[in-house]
């Protein structure tokens, strides 16, 4: 998965209308909540074998950092 | 985790009531700054649909009993058959005495019958169909009859969105029969963590901290504006969740293990509907097949506690013959249960409607009738 893709399919992940950019502040988007959390842990579980614990949001302030996260 | 299993049981019918009143989450968009699109995100990511609430005259008991009547008259079983009772809820009618022992006053069952309850939510039907396993495989029962339900529903305050849209009542009746050389044989994993025991609580009400005018006077608010007492339930929703992920998709895994089925075996996974998107993540992690582990009850239903299992089976597989089912719960204590079971030729009665009898006493009512139980005169 491209930065592209995963970009776009993260869009759909947090069901948001916001276009969204490596730079997008995580806590800037109304729909960054416990709901987009766990949705975000299921789709880097799923998708890049990635398990991410709900505390380590808290670390992660932007897009690009959610990019490294999922290895892309 | 605790695994047994027994043989020689038949579990022979089940029947889930559910009460009439019905709040549709389409109908409470004011809760959702009455715009659509958060609402329809709700809905897609949580699942939330329908949810059945009892009203303030109804008791896990008077529907329990209900669903066991429908049950028992539907499959033509004579209610003098039953000598065992076991009753699963967290809300009972009375501190004392426990649920089973009125059920058994209400239904008319014989003195010889044992009754007893066991206190469990989520994770309780696992409990209690082992419990009633294990009775009988004694050979010392014929017929048991086992009550499960919940009213986290008409527990909670409607205003509170953190946990009101997630929890529907609901009541069951499951009936079992000991038949020597049937060839049945079920099994179940149960575990517990109970330095969890505060994660899922109701916190005021029993001898802890009984109920009073300073904690009936408690209302607190969250960060997100809902508001909270201590008498209804509360959930740590962050570490349940972790709790959640850690063992449910392994106690499918343990489950299956301990019948030796592959998922071709199995025809239904009934696994606890928390809500749509722990289900669906519960689902991925253990591996199975999402076209048999249904999420759609949590969407017709809500999330029923301790009948939730039973939610799924009298509602998916309601019109189908199913042989091998599996049912995973986990939750409240912190404790859960699996349980792999042969339903082959069971009569599933599906989920009907518990309508409140007219006669139905209020609050006002009940008070008067103890009152006048005792024989007493009202001095304050």
């Amino acid at each position: 998965m491209t930065k592209e893709e995963f970009l776009v399919q993260m869009q759909d992940v947090l069901q948001t209308d916001e276009t969204l950019t490596e730079e997008t502040v995580l806590s800037d988007l109304a729909e960054w909540d416990s709901l987009s959390m766990m949705a975000t842990m299921a789709f880097f579980d799923k998708n890049f074998g990635v398990k991410i614990g709900l505390k380590e949001f808290k670390e992660i302030d932007t897009m690009a950092g959610l990019i490294a996260k999922a290895g892309i | 985790m605790a695994v047994c299993a027994f043989e020689n049981v038949r579990i022979c019918g089940v029947k889930t009531v559910v009460p009439e009143h019905c709040i549709d989450i389409d109908d409470e968009l004011q809760y959702f700054e009455n715009n659509p699109k958060k609402l329809a995100r709700q809905k897609k990511m949580n699942g939330y649909g329908r949810r059945y609430i009892a009203d303030d005259k109804t008791t896990v008991t008077d529907m329990a009993c209900s669903a066991a009547n429908m049950l028992l008259g539907e499959m033509g079983v004579a209610k003098d058959e039953i000598d065992l009772l076991v009753f699963v809820n967290q809300k009972p009618d009375f501190p004392e005495p426990c649920d089973a022992c009125v059920a058994h006053g209400r239904l008319g069952l014989r003195r010889d019958c044992t009754s007893l309850d066991i206190n469990l939510g989520c994770s309780g039907y696992a409990h209690a169909l082992m419990t009633a396993h294990a009775l009988m495989a004694s050979g010392g029962y014929s017929r048991a009859l086992l009550l499960a339900g919940d009213l986290c529903g008409r527990i909670n305050d409607q205003t509170n969105r953190k946990v009101a849209p997630v929890f529907g009542d609901a009541a069951s009746a499951t009936l079992l029969r000991y038949e020597p050389g049937c060839g049945r044989k079920a099994w179940f994993v149960t575990g517990t963590d109970g330095s969890g025991f505060d994660k899922i609580i109701h916190p005021a009400g029993g001898m802890s901290l009984p109920m009073g005018e300073d904690v009936l006077a408690v209302k607190v608010k969250d960060a997100a504006g809902n508001v909270f007492d201590l008498l209804t339930g509360q959930m740590k929703g962050e570490d349940v969740f972790n709790f959640t992920m850690e063992v449910g998709p392994q106690l499918i895994k343990d489950t299956m293990a301990a019948a030796g089925w592959t998922n071709d075996d199995v025809d239904l996974f009934s696994i606890h509907q928390a809500n749509k998107q722990i289900v669906e993540m519960v689902i991925d992690r253990a591996g199975i097949p999402a076209d048999k582990a249904p999420i759609e009850t949590f969407t017709k239903y809500a999330n029923n506690s301790t009948n939730s299992v039973v939610t799924v089976i009298c509602d998916q597989g309601y019109g189908h013959e199913l042989k091998n089912v599996v049912l995973a719960s986990f939750g409240i204590g912190l404790s859960w249960g699996g349980a792999a079971v042969d339903l082959s030729g069971m009569y599933n009665g599906g989920v009907a409607t518990y309508k409140t009898p007219e006669d139905a006493l209020d609050r006002k009512g009940r008070i008067s009738y103890w009152i006048k139980h005792f024989g007493g005169e009202v001095v304050s």
